[in-house]
């Protein structure tokens, strides 16, 4: 099954901190927004395998959007 | 007493109106970025309007109490829940000691939720405030933002608390939360002729302005203005960029700094002074608006107003914050 690992704030993305093919436990950082100056950390509510990145550096987010795709 | 269990992503404790006396001495006012919603909390559970409650940003703040209470969510709707339960917003609630307050991401309107408690957050007044400078490290607790495994202290409520719980705001009383923010605004100090061409203060009150990520209790960025916005060619003894001027004061809070070509609005923890020049100044009655304007996704428009208007709107506001808009 797969589950999306969502933008939390709006803002930018600074920075996507898995690959495509990692392991990602529950509680895990997976991504970096960029908003009110400050990095916000986006950590994944599930365990399981990224397979797909959706967003990259600068890539503009509202609360929702997807960042990544794990199967779990 | 109440538990942190999770800081979310920035929760202070703030006041109304802020630490103020000190501009003067490089220190802002601080105070919470939406008086009026803070003003809702305190007065559905029963304090004065101005008295120190959490104001969340952006969201997922979780924490227990301590002790039985009454509390009041207001501003955005944040999804918070009791115990797993909906809580509902904008009227006071009874909590019991063990209870767990907990909240989601902001909502579709709003950046910022308060959440008011019953004899208010008791932490130290410095300098005349409990409010947090987060850029200052000073005020509210321990001058930073809560984080898990943090406790603070309640103070008294001001009647029974069986008397507190389920207080609600009159209809019509709820301010309207929008995308779109109209903030009423007197033009000066650096306007037209000497700064500002004409045309370039007619596109400042009439353009729609997105707000920039990088905005934050210091500073809210808004788009850019274009060339012809600006009078003079450079800034003369001020500096080589036209919006330069020798440094003043800046009327904060809500004075629209032009930096560069960035207009940016200094609100909460602002700077109070620089070398750049002020083209208008929010009135007072509309800054609890510049709060709520979420960064990345709202845009803001200015409308021109006198000082009469601008003064009559703080004098009714100030009254909406009364016993009267209560149901």
């Amino acid at each position: 099954m797969e589950k999306s690992v969502n933008a939390i704030m709006p803002g930018l993305t600074a920075r996507v901190v898995v690959n495509v093919g990692d392991r990602v436990e529950k509680g895990q950082e997976v991504a970096v927004i960029n908003c009110m100056k400050t990095e916000i950390p986006v950590n994944s509510e599930e365990a399981g395998v990224v397979k797909q990145v959706l967003v990259k550096e600068w890539d503009e987010l509202q609360v929702g959007d997807p960042m990544v795709i794990l199967e779990i | 007493m109440l538990k942190i269990i999770n800081g979310g992503i920035e929760v202070l404790v703030e006041d109304w109106p802020g630490r103020l006396g000190y501009l003067g001495m490089g220190m802002s006012a601080s105070g919470a970025f939406d008086n009026l919603a803070l003003g809702f909390a305190n007065l559905l559970v029963g304090n004065s309007p101005g008295e120190a409650g959490l104001e969340i940003t952006g969201g997922f703040l979780e924490a227990q109490f301590a002790r039985d209470t009454v509390i009041a969510v207001t501003g955005t709707d944040m999804k918070p829940t009791l115990n797993g339960e909906s809580l509902p917003m904008w009227q006071s609630v009874a909590v019991n000691r063990g209870d767990t307050v907990k909240f989601g991401h902001i909502g579709e309107y709003g950046f910022r939720c308060y959440l008011g408690v019953a004899g208010g957050i008791d932490v130290p007044a410095y300098l005349g405030s409990k409010s947090t400078c987060i850029f200052g490290g000073y005020g509210g607790f321990e001058g930073r933002k809560l984080a898990a495994g943090d406790e603070l202290k309640l103070g008294a409520p001001r009647g029974a608390l069986q008397d507190l719980a389920g207080r609600r705001l009159k209809d019509g009383v709820r301010p309207d939360y929008q995308r779109q923010w109209q903030l009423r605004a007197i033009p000066g100090p650096n306007t037209s002729p000497d700064y500002v061409t004409e045309e370039g203060m007619d596109l400042l009150f009439s353009k729609s302005f997105k707000i920039n990520h990088n905005s934050n209790r210091s500073a809210y960025r808004l788009d850019p203005l274009p060339e012809s916005f600006f009078a003079r060619p450079d800034g003369g003894v001020g500096g080589s960029h036209p919006s330069n001027i020798l440094d003043h004061a800046y009327a904060i809070r809500g004075a629209l700094n032009i930096c560069g070509n960035t207009p940016i609005l200094l609100i909460a923890d602002g700077p109070t002074l620089g070398g750049y020049m002020c083209a208008l100044n929010v009135i007072n009655a509309d800054l609890w608006k510049i709060g709520q304007g979420t960064p990345g996704r709202d845009s803001i428009t200015f409308r021109m107003v006198g000082q009469q208007e601008a003064t009559e709107a703080r004098r009714a506001q100030k009254e909406l914050l009364s016993e009267a808009s209560l149901a």
